[in-house]
């Protein structure tokens, strides 16, 4: 696959541990999360514990350079910062962009405007004014394109919505566009905000923990909700190399599979997680014990991370590379997480150290693999400074729509 | 782009038509009212009562039109199963938001918020055909259809995958029409109706041998946002349209949607014939997926040697896809 080699040129993040990619190498090096009770998002669960990102609609919307009266929804917003900084470093000019190609990942879409106005919209309040504008942002597709049209004029847009594997779903469209040959610039990612909607909806399935989550942790008692927005600019190494505009990592493999067991959880043998993996693996022509990080989709549930550990062990034996779960950092960035995550894998790569598991004390036992630690990278064992080469990035979603990317240096 | 043909192996509807069969074809029901519910078929062959009675409209429209695609072709699973969707299982997420915005966030029931992810249809079909292979949903406006549509023709002809079911798949409630209505998306004296769409096809490189003939072959997908004409030839010309060319395209009787169509036409693809195809199924985010299907059948009963089915959505997102008859050689 070297005549159409895919590499990275631009990437940009937001999440709870920052806006901009500077603020979030920051965090992640310092050990320093983002969850929080709520602030920002109108709710009654405000006991709840959530990554969100530290700034009002119109904080953002005034960083954006977007008048105060245009109707715009959250996930639009985050997606818009993240989108302008990835472009930014990417080099790629408005004039670019007709040439490129917009895949966002996203399911919540404008839902936070459709659930402050839904009954205005029914007609069963007695607001006289129904604000439209805010039927037509509802959609997933409406919030990509508001994204999209904020930086210019894409060649093509299009939106995936397989819960949290959206954004790895979508980089991997991207990353499939580019090896067929239909385009040599693909932007691919996810943007997703809070939600009354889903923030009720994890509640209703009691997999919402009250206290910062413990990913891979044996108490782990649930996640927490975030929200954010990341892009990757993937690019066929000859269009790289021809505008020579410097190489961030390279995506050498991706893998997708179906669990195919159950709407809202994991099957026991992780089935969709190891085979989505072992296709990311196998595609990037590498062995198990090339891998010298994963960053694990890891929510912090009782269901999710046993399952994710079982298929880590089907593909890596009793020793598993080092491998932690983010998500004490920002949250559960929901349809994000998978591009939101390969950020920090790329930072994790370009500045040589391992993501840390936030909140952990004790490793969930395996007793299909009892000689296994299932220790996360925690602090204080050379997290800081250490030599890595090739990364997984897991990103796994209701419905059993599971992924895997590979990134590498 | 060079690499294998591709062939739509089977395809069927849930529409405001006949459901399940081609007889519709002959005589298509005419809808007067503004907007109109699919007509269901029996659902006992696809799915228990007991199951039934769990899902949503969308849902066990989505497993039946599969279901039955599956069993044309002789098959009990696809290698891959991609869906198109413009809002998923409408119906359980208005559920699950009425009841939040009327009785607060205390006392909400699970089920609904399970079903409303847009994803849940494929997978539903997934969990049911016991499918480990690739799976990923669409939801893109007006192409949500020819996004899945896409991300399969890609996956074929790289060879990557021997067959792939596709499905369009979304509801129209009298709340989401309401909405639509004042949004000026439809109604407002619309000369024409909205509709509901449930349509599976099976896609194969010929990788084995199935019980019947392809109904076409699928030659090109295009996905474009805002094009300008010089975009849109360019599109078209790098599908190397055959002399004989039947256009389904999407107007549906409301006057902002059927201009866009109209400036296209004209501009691009002037004298060739057009069939506005939501005349027999309605609008809705997923119609195309409806125009797709009508398109095979039409090929396979000799009403039209080539198709060009063409989208665009009043928010600049367009697609044109090819559908060749089959070549005899």
């Amino acid at each position: 696959m070297s005549a159409n080699r895919i590499v990275i040129t631009g990437s940009g993040v937001i999440s709870a541990i920052g806006a901009g990619k500077e603020e979030t190498l920051q965090s992640l090096q310092q050990g320093v999360g983002g969850v929080a009770p709520v602030r920002y998002l109108q709710t009654d669960h405000t006991e709840c514990m959530v990554g969100e990102v530290k700034m009002t609609n119109r904080e953002m919307m005034a960083r954006l350079g977007i008048p105060s009266d245009v109707p715009v929804v959250r996930t639009s917003l985050l997606g818009m910062l993240a989108l302008r900084e990835a472009l930014q470093e990417s080099g790629l000019s408005r004039e670019d962009l007709a040439e490129t190609a917009f895949i966002n990942g996203t399911t919540v879409g404008g839902m936070d405007k459709s659930e402050q106005f839904y009954l205005d919209f029914l007609g069963e309040t007695a607001s006289s004014e129904v604000p439209v504008a805010y039927i037509k942002t509802h959609d997933c597709g409406a919030s990509t394109d508001m994204i999209a049209d904020y930086a210019g004029r894409f060649g093509m847009t299009t939106s995936i919505s397989t819960a949290c594997s959206s954004a790895a779903n979508a980089i991997i469209l991207g990353a499939r566009m580019i090896l067929a040959g239909e385009c040599d610039k693909v932007v691919a990612g996810g943007a997703e905000c809070l939600s009354k909607f889903h923030l009720n909806g994890f509640n209703t399935l009691m997999i919402l923990d009250q206290q910062p989550c413990r990913p891979m942790d044996a108490g782990r008692a649930g996640l927490n909700l975030g929200e954010g927005a990341a892009y990757l600019v993937l690019e066929s190494e000859a269009s790289a190399q021809k505008r020579g505009a410097k190489v961030l990592g390279v995506l050498s493999g991706f893998g997708n599979a179906c669990d195919a067991f159950h709407q809202t959880a994991s099957s026991p043998e992780g089935e969709g997680a190891f085979l989505a993996m072992r296709q990311a693996l196998s595609m990037a022509g590498l062995q198990p014990s090339d891998v010298d990080y994963i960053n694990c989709h890891g929510t912090g549930t009782p269901n999710n991370d046993p399952s994710e550990l079982r298929a880590m062990h089907r593909l890596f034996g009793n020793v598993l590379p080092p491998f932690s779960s983010t998500k004490g950092f920002t949250g559960h960035t929901t349809s994000a997480s998978g591009s939101i995550e390969a950020v920090f894998c790329l930072l994790a790569l370009q500045h040589q150290f391992l993501p840390v598991n936030l909140n952990f004390s004790s490793p969930i036992a395996d007793e299909e693999h009892p000689e296994s630690d299932n220790m996360p990278v925690t602090a204080g064992n050379q997290a800081l400074r250490h030599p890595i080469r090739r990364v997984l990035c897991n990103a796994f979603g209701f419905g059993g729509n599971d992924s895997s990317i590979l990134l590498e240096v | 782009m060079e690499g294998k043909k591709i062939f739509v192996q089977a395809a069927n509807q849930i529409s405001i038509q006949k459901p399940l069969c081609r007889e519709w074809m002959e005589n298509p029901i005419a809808y007067s009212e503004p907007f109109s519910r699919s007509i269901d078929p029996d659902f006992k062959p696809y799915v228990s009562p007991v199951e039934g009675r769990r899902m949503g409209k969308v849902l066990k429209r989505a497993l039946a039109v599969s279901l039955q695609t599956l069993r044309d072709c002789g098959l009990d699973q696809p290698d891959a199963i991609i869906t198109g969707t413009g809002l998923g299982s409408v119906e359980s997420t208005e559920a699950f938001l009425l009841d939040m915005c009327q009785n607060g966030e205390q006392l909400l029931k699970p089920t609904h918020f399970m079903q409303s992810t847009h994803n849940t249809i494929g997978s539903l079909v997934a969990i049911q055909t016991r499918c480990h292979g690739y799976n990923a949903t669409y939801s893109h406006k007006q192409i949500s259809f020819e996004s899945a549509l896409y991300d399969a023709y890609l996956q074929l002809k790289a060879g990557e995958t021997g067959n792939v079911l596709v499905g369009g798949h979304d509801g129209t409630t009298p709340d989401y029409f309401r909405l639509l209505e004042l949004a000026d998306y439809v109604g407002n004296g619309m000369n024409g109706t909205c509709g509901e769409a449930a349509m599976a096809a099976l896609l194969s490189v010929g990788d084995r041998s199935y019980p019947n003939p392809p109904l076409c072959e699928l030659a090109g997908v295009k996905l474009l946002n805002r094009p300008t004409i010089g975009q849109w030839k360019s599109a078209l010309d790098s599908l190397s349209l055959p002399d004989d060319l039947v256009v389904f395209s999407g107007e549906n009787g409301h006057p902002l949607n059927d201009s866009c169509y109209a400036a296209v036409l004209q501009a691009v693809l002037h004298g060739r014939p057009a069939v506005p195809y939501k005349r027999w199924f309605g609008e809705c985010f997923t119609a195309s997926a409806l125009g797709f299907y009508a398109a095979a059948e039409y090929i396979r009963s000799g009403k039209a040697k080539n198709v060009l089915l063409l989208t665009i959505g009043r928010s600049g997102e367009a697609a044109v896809v090819l559908l060749k008859g089959l070549s005899v050689d």
